[in-house]
Order: C-alpha cells, then sequence, then structure tokens
C-alpha cells in the first residue's frame, strides 16, 4: 500500500538540480500571506462574485450532467434493453460511443468549445456536462446491471409493464448509489469550474490566476480560504445528507460501483436497510421529491441570473480550413516521446498521490494534534487547481515534467487522503487493538492492523484515480514539457486545427486504453483472493 | 401404471365444486422446450380445472421448474398450445399483461424487493393495474392501508409490520410476506416454484398449510414438490421424469410403487 511511495527517492533525486535560486523568498511570501488574506472590500466583493460564478458554473454543469447522465445511463443499460425490448445490442453500441466524449478531459472540452463558440457562460457548463454525462451513464448503467434482477422478472411475470417495474424493482436498489455518487459528482464538478476558471472561462478560477501571475499573495488567499470555505460546507453538506439517506460511503461505492455487487458491498447496504426505522423508506423518498422541486427553480434562476444561453451552444464560429493543411506537419509531431512523457508523468504523480496518503497518515499516527494539520493541508490539496500549483511550483522549480507530476500528484492526494482517512474512521479494526494491547507501536498497529484490511478496497480506488490523473494530465501541461497535454495546448492557441486533431485522437486512445488497465487493476483488487 | 405419457391434452378433473363445463385454468398441450442433449420438457399435456390442488412431483432435473415457467408465461415452448382460462398467450404486449396479472407465482427465492417497506412490496402487486401516477405515489406514500392489513392477516402477520423494510424480517416473516403479496394480486391461478425446499418442516407445513388454504373455487394451484411426505392436501399429483408426465392421478390414489418408478428406485429423503 505504501510502495507506490517509492517514486519519491528519484523525484528526491532529481528535485535539487530543478531549484533555482529566487524562488524560496516568493514561496516565503506566499506562505506568511496565508495568515493574512486580503480583506479590502473591493477584493472581497469581486472574489465573491466569482466564487458565485464558479459554484453556478458547477451546479449547472452538475444539473445537467446529471440529467443527461441518468437518461444515458438508462439507455445503455444492457438489463433495461432486454427487459423493454429483449435485445442488448443498442446498450452496447451506446456504451462505446459514450466512452468517447467521456476520454476527453472537460478542460479540453472546455478550450474546444471555447474555440468553437467563443466566451459564454454556457460553454463552460456544457463543458462540464458533456464528460460528465458520459462518466455518469458509465457508473449508472454499471450500477443498474449488477442490481439482481429476480424481482424485476417477477414483476413482469406477474403483468407488470416494463417501465413501472424498472422504477419499483430497480430504483430504490440504486438510489443510495446515485445519491452517493450525485454528491460525488457535485464535489468533483466544484473543483473542475475552478480548474476551467483558471484557463479563463470566467469564476474565481480566472481571478486565483491572475493574483497568482502578479505575485498579489495576500488576495489570492482571500479567495483561497473562501473556496476552502465552500467546498467544506459542500463536503459536510454532502456527507450529512449521506447520513441521513443512508447512504454508503464512497469507498463502499467503489465497491458497489466497480464490482457487480461483492458480497461486501451487498451486505453492506442491507445492514444498513436494517437499522431503517419503520417507514423510514417514504419519508426519504419525499424528502428527495422536495429537494427536487426546489433545486428545480433554483437552478433556472441562477442561469438567468448568470445570463445562460444554451442557443448560443449551436451557434458555432466557422472552423479554420482544415482540409487543406498538411498532414505531415501532425506526423512530425514527436509522438513516442509525447506518449512517453504523458505515461511517466502519470506514473510518478500517481504513484506520489497513492503512496503518500497512508505513508502520512502512519508518519502522523502517534500525535493526534498533527492530524488536523494533514486535514487542512489535504483538503487545500484539493481545492487548489493543479495548474495553479503548477505555476507556484514554477517560482521554485524549472518548468518540466518532475514539476508537472508533483503538481497533478499533490491534487490528487488531497483526495485519496480524505477518502483513506474517511475509510479508515470507518474501518471496524479488532487486530489493531489486539496489536496495541501486545505493546506495538502506534504505527506499526496501524500498519499492520488497519491497513492489511483497507488495502485491496485503497489500491482499487488508486488504481481508478490513476486513470483520472492520466486524463488530467493536460491541466498541468502549462508547465512545458510535460507531454501530449503541453503540446495539446501549444497546438490550441496557435489555432493548428491538424495537429490538434491528431493529439486529441492519441490522447483519447491511450485514456481509453488507461481505463481499461484501470479497470481490471480494481477487478482484479476487488475480486475475492 | 395408470397414466402413460399422454398424447392427447388431458381433459380437467373437475376439483370440488366445479362443474366440468368450466374451461380449464391451465392447458398444456404437448408442450417441448429443448435442453442440452434431450429436451427439458417432452410433448407435456396436462390440464388444471378451478378449484384443484395439485402437486409437481419428480427428481431434480426432471423439467418441474421448465413446466411452471412455462405456465406462468416466463418460457416460450419451441412447439405445443398454452391456454390460459382457454385463451392462448395474446399477442400484444397490453392484452398479455393483464393475462399474466391473473397468475401469480411464489419464486423459490421469494424475489421481494429488499430495499422496499412491506407495504410497497406488497402494493407492487397491484402495478399491473395500476397507471403511472399510483406507481410513483407508492414509492413515496403508503397506499392501500386497509387491504395491504388484510392480506398480512390472512397470512397470519400482524399489521405493525407494513413500515418495516422487508430487508428486517426474519426468513419466516418473508416468506409470508411474499405470499401475501400473491394474494394482494389476486390471481386465478397460483404457480409455486419449491416454496417449501429451504424451510424447516414446521414452517414448511404452516407456509403449505397457508398456500392448500387459498384455494377458492375460482382459484387453482400447481406447486412443485420435492417431498411427497407433504402430498395429503392435495387433489392430484403429476409426476414428472425426464421431462414426460410419468403420472396424473388422485393425490390419495399415489403407491409407494409410483413414487419408486419417478425417483428411479430411491425416494427421496421425507425431510430436511
Amino acid at each position: 500500500m505504501v510502495a507506490p511511495a517509492l517514486v519519491l527517492i528519484p523525484v528526491l533525486v532529481l528535485l535539487p538540480g530543478l531549484v533555482h535560486g529566487g524562488g524560496v523568498d516568493l514561496l516565503k511570501e506566499f506562505l506568511q500571506a496565508a495568515f493574512s488574506p486580503s480583506l479590502d472590500p473591493l477584493v472581497l466583493g469581486s472574489t465573491v462574485s466569482g466564487l458565485g460564478i464558479t459554484v453556478g458554473i458547477a451546479l449547472l454543469g452538475w444539473a445537467a450532467s446529471g440529467l443527461m447522465g441518468l437518461a444515458l445511463a438508462l439507455a445503455s443499460s444492457r438489463q433495461i434493453w432486454s427487459s423493454c425490448c429483449g435485445q442488448t445490442w443498442p446498450a452496447n453500441l451506446l456504451r462505446r460511443l459514450l466512452a468517447v466524449p467521456r476520454s476527453i478531459h472537460e478542460l479540453l472540452w472546455g478550450l474546444l468549445l471555447l474555440q468553437l463558440i467563443g466566451l459564454q457562460p454556457a460553454v463552460a457548463i456544457a463543458a462540464i456536462a458533456i464528460p460528465y454525462a458520459a462518466l455518469v451513464a458509465r457508473v449508472l448503467s454499471d450500477q443498474i446491471d449488477a442490481l439482481p434482477s429476480g424481482a424485476l422478472a417477477a414483476l413482469r411475470c406477474a403483468g407488470v409493464a416494463a417501465p413501472q417495474a424498472l422504477v419499483t424493482a430497480l430504483g430504490p436498489p440504486l438510489l443510495p448509489g446515485l445519491l452517493s455518487y450525485g454528491g460525488y459528482r457535485l464535489e468533483c464538478a466544484l473543483r473542475s469550474a475552478t480548474l476551467l476558471g483558471v484557463f479563463g472561462l470566467g469564476g474565481l478560477g480566472t481571478e486565483l490566476k491572475l493574483c497568482l501571475q502578479s505575485l498579489e499573495f495576500h488576495e489570492l488567499w482571500t479567495g483561497l480560504w473562501l473556496l476552502l470555505a465552500v467546498m467544506l460546507l459542500l463536503e459536510t453538506g454532502l456527507a450529512g445528507l449521506r447520513r441521513r439517506w443512508l447512504m454508503p460511503r464512497r469507498l463502499g461505492l467503489g465497491g458497489l460501483t466497480f464490482t457487480p455487487l461483492g458480497p461486501e458491498s451487498g451486505t453492506g447496504t442491507r445492514g444498513k436497510g436494517q437499522t431503517a426505522l419503520p417507514d423510514d423508506l417514504g419519508r426519504r423518498g419525499r424528502e428527495l421529491v422536495l429537494a427536487l422541486v426546489v433545486l428545480g427553480p433554483l437552478l433556472v434562476w441562477l442561469a438567468r441570473a448568470m445570463g445562460v444561453q444554451p442557443l448560443a451552444l449551436l451557434h458555432w464560429q466557422p472552423l479554420p480550413n482544415l482540409g487543406g493543411s498538411s498532414w505531415a506537419s501532425v506526423l512530425a509531431l514527436p509522438w513516442p516521446q509525447l506518449v512517453g512523457s504523458t505515461l511517466l508523468l502519470t506514473l510518478v504523480a500517481a504513484g506520489l498521490a497513492v503512496g503518500l496518503a497512508p505513508l502520512l497518515l502512519l508518519v502522523i499516527a502517534p500525535w493526534p494534534w498533527a492530524r488536523p494539520l494533514l486535514q487542512l493541508t489535504w483538503a487545500l490539496a484539493r481545492l487548489w487547481p493543479p495548474p495553479l500549483s503548477a505555476l507556484l511550483l514554477l517560482l521554485l522549480l524549472k518548468p518540466g515534467l518532475v514539476t508537472a507530476a508533483l503538481a497533478l500528484g499533490f491534487h490528487n492526494l488531497g483526495i485519496l487522503g480524505r477518502l483513506l482517512l474517511e475509510a479508515s474512521d470507518d474501518y471496524q479494526a479488532p487486530a489493531e487493538i489486539a496489536l496495541q494491547g501486545a505493546g506495538v507501536g502506534p504505527r506499526l498497529a496501524l500498519f499492520y492492523g488497519r491497513f492489511s484490511g483497507l488495502a485491496r478496497s485503497y489500491l482499487a480506488y488508486g488504481a481508478y484515480r490513476s486513470d483520472v490523473m492520466l486524463r488530467e494530465s493536460v491541466v498541468v501541461g502549462l508547465v512545458g514539457a510535460a507531454g501530449l497535454g503541453t503540446q495539446l495546448l501549444e497546438s490550441l492557441s496557435s489555432f493548428a486545427w491538424d495537429q490538434l486533431l491528431g493529439l486529441l485522437v492519441v490522447y483519447a486512445l491511450l485514456t481509453l486504453v488507461g481505463e481499461d488497465l484501470s479497470d481490471r487493476a480494481r477487478l482484479r483488487l476487488l475480486s475475492p483472493a | 401404471m395408470p397414466a402413460a405419457p399422454a398424447r392427447e391434452p388431458v381433459l380437467p378433473k373437475p376439483g370440488p365444486g366445479v362443474s366440468s363445463q368450466e374451461l380449464p385454468w391451465l392447458e398444456l398441450g404437448q408442450i417441448t422446450v429443448p435442453g442440452r442433449g434431450r429436451p427439458r420438457l417432452d410433448r407435456v399435456s396436462l390440464a388444471i380445472g378451478g378449484g384443484e390442488r395439485v402437486a409437481l412431483l419428480g427428481p431434480s432435473g426432471a423439467g418441474k421448474s421448465s413446466l411452471l415457467a412455462v405456465a406462468n408465461g416466463q418460457l416460450k415452448p419451441t412447439s405445443g398450445s398454452l391456454r390460459w382460462l382457454g385463451a392462448p398467450p395474446a399477442r400484444s404486449g397490453r392484452a398479455r399483461r393483464r393475462q399474466q396479472a391473473r397468475i401469480g407465482t411464489l419464486w423459490q427465492d421469494l424475489r421481494l424487493i429488499e430495499e422496499l417497506s412491506v407495504q410497497q412490496n406488497l402494493n407492487s402487486a397491484r402495478l399491473a393495474t395500476w397507471g403511472w401516477p399510483r406507481a410513483l405515489l407508492n414509492l413515496l406514500w403508503p397506499l392501500d392501508t386497509a387491504a395491504n392489513r388484510g392480506a398480512l392477516a390472512q397470512v397470519d402477520l400482524g399489521a405493525e409490520l407494513l413500515g418495516q423494510p422487508v430487508s428486517a424480517l426474519s426468513g419466516g416473516q418473508r416468506q409470508r410476506v411474499a405470499l401475501a403479496r400473491l394474494l394482494r394480486q389476486d390471481p386465478e391461478l397460483l404457480l409455486a416454484d419449491e416454496p417449501l425446499a429451504s424451510l424447516d418442516p414446521r414452517l414448511a407445513s404452516e407456509l403449505l398449510q397457508l398456500l392448500l388454504d387459498q384455494v377458492t373455487p375460482r382459484r387453482a394451484l400447481l406447486l412443485s414438490l420435492h417431498r411427497p411426505d407433504l402430498l395429503a392436501g392435495f387433489d392430484r399429483a403429476i409426476g414428472l421424469r425426464q421431462g414426460q408426465v410419468l403420472f396424473d392421478q388422485p393425490a390419495c390414489s399415489i403407491s409407494p410403487a409410483d413414487l419408486a418408478a419417478l425417483y428411479g428406485g430411491k425416494l427421496p429423503d421425507s425431510g430436511p
């Protein structure tokens, strides 16, 4: 479990060579500014309005992706097709087609749509909604297909029409996973909306980047603290709802989502059902309907306030001529090197993120006071968009692959660390108590007693996260020499559409292969030994 | 040996209180279902009339489950004729669903919806006749409480269970809730596939008695049974061996020799 942290060794060896002079003072200044964020009303005002736009983009993108994703999930579920029409090939076809929008990162969608349509609030929303909808569709249709089909067959056999039977037999078992995953997607949407801002699609991200580039660290921290507050509020709010509606935790969802309902997740939801109070189930449904009724008008109001015009997405600007360009320039790109460094970047970042989270928990195990500190660092890592960390690292380091990997790894460390901590707190570990009773130190007891039980599901989630990191490697491309991402951003800014197309295809293929590999790794890790 | 594999559909043998002019509740004529090697059902013909309690006997792999799956419309035979209350399965989806709503199946694995409450599960039996609004409302609000209370009372369960999630019930309670769901469907033909297989002897005989009690002149029961010692309450027994009907006769006239022929010389254990 800690073994991936071995990548630290080469990274640490390389680091001294990358450090350039002059950055240390700036970094110190940056850290000191954390304690004295600017409280100038002007700064506060613009930060709050920027934050409002970012949250609005996140909410609308999330809602749109949820609706589209749910519809696509139903349309790409084998169980639903076979129940309604007795055929499964349309589901399989749709699944293949959805791999394409899924394999392209939301940032790329954003930049592409920006070129095609121009700067519109709808562009950022669509950029989030398109890949998210495809992801939601995949995860949900997998969940639907993994549900036991007995009750559905029984209802169908008793003469119930397919739609009603599907809603009654599959709806309730699907709901906990749906809600939990929906909440997780909302957290992701907030991160994505901030990231899109960094690349000029509006909102707080844009302001953060401007502050960083002009070295206005006090104003930068104003935005960061506010963003942190919103993110923590969202995370605790969702955790509260999850508890209220008896949702499984996310690592638990990992089991539910990625294995065809293993014994672990099955008993998990059932066990929780047993503690449900009488008539709890109807209450949850009523509360959900109420939440949807409130959410609908809120979203419409938000869209109007932000001036979102969905129709603007249909007005495409004419593309520069594609046909006349020379494909030789596409072939001339150093493909092996680009692909190789993208993969290396992903591996290093994944090793850092997956390995460091348990290592840090082990290190702080004897000191209870260090725990909130670590949680705060991880929270900052989560909300801090990787390109901004990359820019920050550039104050200290030379541009290159290691810098990019550090930025990407740091961001994902925040996500993985939080999950590990949640799962670790949930996990009943009598072995750890037994070890402690036998006089074993807290670190070793944690390592042997608790981590050994968590290792499989954690590594399975790590495999999934590595696949996300491969897709995300484009966002740290701006620090240079970081493989396909760097080249993509260059081609975009130089309007080299032919190169861009070639890069997109290769990138999408790479992501799909990565996704397949991570799926296999996950299945192996989660299958009972 | 009284009845050899019949070539012609056997006429319904009227049960108590049913006139022989009535159409059979279930009629299979020369039904064949292919399988690997030998057919799972080989030219099976039988007819069951209203008010009849019929047990389906046979060793494992004899085709009992296939026969019940054909009878409730889940499995489509390659040849032969199937009639429910005198009518062949309808071609249009809506008419066929209306037919299937009159056939209730008690599944061996019960097939309750674990995440829903007892009341919601009982109501799910009415979905064939309910439209969309009620189907959705059922997930949010307790509906038809009086009818559900009545169904639970018929299977000796208290109304306090209505709000409980099914997953919180004991094994015996779950069996009864599944039966109560069947009663809420109010079918004319009751089918049950080895409903007693996983129950202890006391629960098994209690559930069997409940099932037998549901048979009225306007309702027929076909139940597959792995224990010939429980034949007492049945009117008729059909022996199935290697996909063919070996005997079809009044339950009281089944002799040890019939059973020996059915199970290939050795009797199954008379109880778990």
